[in-house]
């Protein structure tokens, strides 16, 4: 049940976001969640790791045998993909923040769009 | 480089799991991060990666941890759970052995070694009086003294410079009958102390005040009580303060209140109020124990003093004897001689710690307590070794997971790690239900105590000592019952040596399953062969040949000089008591002493004997006692020469005195004792008794000290006499009609205590009794584990080797034979540990000799017998899965 997953940890969505169009090692995660954040979420080696962990048991990510890019020169880096309970696990979260936005329109707090 | 050491260095703080998984990627990515940012070329970038790097350390390595703890026990839970018959026995047995260390501790520490509750700066307080005793004495004393006159402590008080200050206190709890405004009359306890008593022990009111020096100064009619009185007698009111109570004759007012857990200087008495000492005259009527009246002085209390900083306790002793020396001296200046001179002035005082108090109870139960401490180490030990052999044996039965949990990849570390969670946790649930089992054995402790010693009350008290005792016991028992399974379960070779266990598993190839069954059959011997030497000791002391018949005899003490009477009508009074309580239906004789039985009390007397020469140095001193008419025939004491004291002797001249067989053996030697002259030195005058009778030795002051040289004299007008009264009915009902008889010749006597002789010593031998029922307790238990140790073992061992011993029957072995085979196999098992239980036994021996009363502490009875009853509980848990084998299918064994 993705619904018992949520809320997702920002780190958590964060790499799931990262994984979402491709597969990925450690390092280039951390390269890509800088990069759209305009460097404002800097993963540390110790989060990733730390969440990469929990996201492997909780079946949101898988570890790939091989890795996906044969001109690869590095073997020693292990690459990481999106399961299908990780896609369900985030869009259950977008929904959630969605509704949350809506729900900070509607009283006027923060201005609609 | 230098940086992605540095950084693998770091990653020794993650846990290992997590480190061998991921900590190679880590360092990839980290490398990456920081070659991007030197190519920046600014420090700041590196700066703020290794902040970051330092940041994880401290917040995801012990997230990291907790997740792999938590992973652990909730492994533990569910392995737990699935084998619940043996998380039963685990959990009990390490309550039983943890619960009883934690209860033992409490009252070990408690007695023993605490100090005071609530008092500021214990170490400061030193004793100028001894500790281990309380009670008064009237007369003379030479050497150390235990207690001082309060004109003595007065001169200290004011003279003694080291001492910041000093107060006295009445050496033993007096119990007084008090009545109160709204209730009829109770009895409270309390002590008299000197108006610096609460200053110096440094404690500060709850509510009102306490007293001060000026309590010292003439009459002071107030009372300080303690909390405990204050609630359980006032439900914590506060109007209590300045309310007015009559204790005896004085009419005393509530200023204060001490604070919850205040006990004062002595430890296991709770008084329930302090009075001033100068309320002695009102609250002690009948007595002068103010003042000092030459020749005699009256010495009842006990002195603290808090050492001023940075004196030595020695410089203190030094100035506080000079000080208490000059008054000895000016207090005998008068006597004459001046031998007599010489031995009055050898007196002086030792300066003790204060900070443990005092404490009769300290001094007596203090081998009892060390030896029960001891024995519950041994029990807990033998309960680590029973669960260590059980976890043993249950590991070989898990080995199958194990080995694939190591092929998947885990490493031993993990695996140890997690086996001894699971023994942490079972050891965590032993120890909190431990507590439980220690307060129950502990209240129940504090009540066999107190049956010794009345005054004693020691609450049960979660405190620091108590908690970090407690749970340094219950991990190094987790560890010690722990780590050796663990180990062995985790073997790399453990697949090897299962194959090995399995095709010719005879228990002689179970190393260590067979040492841990050694051990515990060693280490149980001792507790058993401990717990039959206090039994018999027990037994002898209560069927200890007194030389008197101690049944059917009632006790009942009164007090004269409380009463304020004087002599003719003592005399009057002894003579009608004595005749009415004859002519109580069922009391067959009467007749009365000053000492009484088993009081505590007695006199001694300096004397000369006739014929005899004291060598140079010899006491002079003789116990004695004030009796009346028919004392020996009253008690049934055999009178081996002469005649017994006679109603005629009261008034008779020459003085006449009957002595013991130990007074002529010594005095005597081979000579007649009747009609020689026995003289007792007085300061004023001498009294010379001449021998009519000699009696057969008895003990009536205590059970186990030889019997001392004693002479009986003819009772005038005794202060506070003791009537013997002997019963041809059970004793007991007749009490109340002996209460009665008294009230009604005089209401106003009061009747000090009444007990039969059986109430009377059953305190000398409480402190065996309770002693030995807990060695016997923990004997019980032990030799329990042992049992379930044995038996644990064997039935794994009979497990492995199913096929061997159905082979054995199909090839036409008899039922008999296999367990004879297999009973043989136990005995070499019982003999390795019982040959090491007894050195072991006769090493620990020693420790109890003292508390040992006619039997040796090597008693060879005791010991067969003990290694006796180990040997039937052993053989009836080995017999049981012996049988069971020898019922084998042997067809369906084999074709398992």
């Amino acid at each position: 049940m993705p619904e018992s997953l949520l809320p997702l940890a920002t780190a958590v969505f964060h790499i799931l976001i990262a994984l979402a169009d491709r597969d990925r090692h450690g390092y280039s995660i951390m390269q890509d969640v800088a990069a759209r954040t305009d460097g404002k979420m800097q993963l540390s080696a110790g989060t990733l790791y730390s969440s990469i962990r929990r996201m492997l048991e909780q079946g949101l990510i898988e570890e790939l045998a091989q890795s996906p890019d044969p001109s690869s020169t590095d073997e020693r880096r292990r690459y990481y993909r999106l399961t299908h309970l990780g896609r369900r696990a985030a869009a259950a979260e977008v929904e959630r923040l969605t509704g949350l936005l809506q729900q900070a329109r509607a009283t006027g707090l923060v201005p609609g769009a | 480089m230098r940086a992605e050491s540095l950084y693998r260095a770091l990653l020794y703080c993650y846990p290992a799991a997590f480190r061998q998984e991921y900590g190679g990627q880590m360092q990839l990515a980290f490398a990456d991060q920081i070659a991007e940012a030197r190519r920046t070329g600014s420090l700041l970038p590196r700066a703020v990666l290794w902040a970051r790097a330092a940041c994880d350390v401290l917040s995801i390595a012990p997230q990291e941890h907790c997740h792999v703890i938590s992973q652990d026990l909730r492994y533990a839970l569910r392995t737990m759970a699935a084998k619940p018959g043996f998380t039963a026995i685990a959990i009990l047995s390490l309550a039983l052995g943890i619960g009883a260390n934690t209860a033992i501790f409490s009252l070990w520490n408690g007695v023993l070694h605490a100090p005071l509750p609530l008092v500021r700066d214990p170490g400061q307080l030193a004793m100028l009086t001894n500790p281990a005793t309380a009670g008064m004495w009237h007369g003379r004393a030479t050497g150390v003294r235990d207690w001082l006159t309060y004109p003595e402590f007065e001169q200290l008080r004011d003279h003694a410079a080291n001492f910041s200050s000093m107060m006295a206190s009445e050496s033993f709890l007096d119990t007084w009958t008090a009545r109160f405004p709204d209730s009829a009359t109770e009895e409270v306890r309390g002590r008299l102390v000197s108006g610096g008593y609460f200053a110096t022990l440094g404690v500060s009111p709850l509510r009102g005040r306490l007293f001060t020096a000026a309590d010292d100064r003439g009459a002071a009619p107030y009372a300080v009580i303690s909390y405990a009185f204050w609630q359980r007698r006032f439900d914590g009111r506060a109007d209590i303060l300045g309310k007015s109570f009559t204790l005896l004759s004085a009419v005393l007012t509530v200023v204060g209140i001490t604070p919850s857990g205040f006990l004062g200087e002595t430890v296991g008495q709770q008084p329930d109020l302090w009075i001033p000492l100068t309320m002695q005259p009102a609250v002690r009527p009948g007595e002068d124990l103010l003042h000092d009246a030459p020749p005699a002085k009256a010495m009842w209390l006990h002195v603290f003093g808090r050492l001023k900083p940075g004196v030595a306790p020695a410089r203190a002793e030094a100035e506080a004897n000079a000080v208490f020396q000059s008054g000895i001296e000016s207090f005998y200046g008068a006597v004459a001689s001046p031998d007599r001179r010489r031995e009055y002035l050898d007196q002086r005082l030792k300066i003790r710690p204060g900070a443990r108090g005092a404490s009769e109870t300290r001094s007596s139960f203090s081998t009892s307590l060390t030896v029960l401490m001891a024995a519950v180490g041994l029990l807990l030990l033998i309960a680590c070794a029973n669960l260590a052999n059980l976890l043993l044996a249950r590991g070989a039965t898990r080995r199958s997971e194990i080995a694939l949990r190591v092929s998947l990849g885990a490493s031993r570390g993990r695996l140890v790690r997690q086996l001894l969670t699971e023994s942490v946790l079972l050891a965590f649930i032993g120890g909190l239900t431990g507590f439980a089992v220690a307060y129950l054995l502990q209240v129940a402790l504090a009540r066999m105590i107190a049956e010794s010693d009345r005054d004693f009350q020691m609450a049960f008290s979660l405190d620091l000592p108590l908690l970090a005792f407690t749970l340094a016991v219950t991990l190094g028992a987790a560890l010690l019952f722990g780590l050796l399974p663990a180990w062995q379960v985790t073997r790399a070779d453990a697949s090897a040596a299962l194959k090995e266990q399995v095709r010719g598993g005879s228990l002689g190839r179970m190393r260590w399953g067979r040492s841990l069954v050694s051990l515990q059959l060693a280490l149980s011997l001792p507790l058993l062969v401990g717990a039959g030497l206090l039994v018999r000791t027990l037994f002898n002391l209560q069927h200890a040949d007194l030389g008197f018949r101690a049944d059917h005899l009632l006790l009942a003490r009164v007090n004269f000089r409380q009463a304020d009477y004087d002599n003719p009508r003592r005399e009057a009074l002894l003579r009608e008591l004595s005749g009415e309580l004859q002519r109580i239906p069922g009391v067959s004789a009467v007749s009365y002493s000053q000492t009484g039985l088993f009081t505590g009390g007695e006199s001694t007397s300096t004397i000369e004997v006739e014929g005899y020469t004291p060598k140079p140095g010899e006491d002079r001193d003789s116990s004695t006692d004030v009796i009346g008419p028919g004392y020996f025939s009253t008690l049934a004491m055999r009178i081996a020469a002469g005649r017994e004291i006679l109603d005629s002797d009261r008034a008779a001249t020459p003085r006449v005195c009957v002595v013991n067989t130990a007074f002529a053996r010594r005095y005597f030697d081979r000579r007649n004792p009747i009609g020689m002259h026995v003289t007792s030195l007085g300061d004023e005058r001498s009294v010379t008794y001449q021998v009519v009778g000699v009696a057969q030795d008895s003990r009536t002051d205590d059970l186990r000290s030889d019997v001392k040289p004693r002479f009986f004299v003819p009772a005038t007008t005794p202060p506070s006499p003791t009537f013997l009264i002997r019963t041809t009915l059970p004793s007991a009902p007749l009490m109340t009609a002996v209460r009665r008889t008294i009230q009604r010749v005089d209401a106003a006597l009061p009747v000090t205590s009444a007990a039969s002789i059986e109430e009377q010593m059953a305190p000398l031998t409480a402190q065996d009794r309770a002693t030995a029922q807990l060695a016997v307790a923990f004997g019980s238990v032990a030799l329990l584990l042992a049992a379930i140790g044995l038996y644990g073992t064997l039935s794994y061992a009979i497990a492995r080797r199913t096929g061997e011993i159905a082979v054995r029957i199909a090839l036409g072995a008899r039922p008999a034979r296999v367990i004879a085979m297999i009973l043989r196999e136990t005995l070499a098992l019982l003999a390795a540990g019982l040959i090491s239980g007894a050195a072991l036994a006769y090493a620990a021996s020693r420790w109890v000799a003292s508390r040992l009363y006619g039997v040796t502490p090597q008693d060879p009875l005791t010991l067969s017998l003990a290694i006796g009853l180990l040997l039937l509980v052993a053989l009836c848990a080995a017999y049981l899965p012996a049988r069971r084998a020898s019922r084998l299918d042997p067809m369906a064994a084999l074709r398992e």
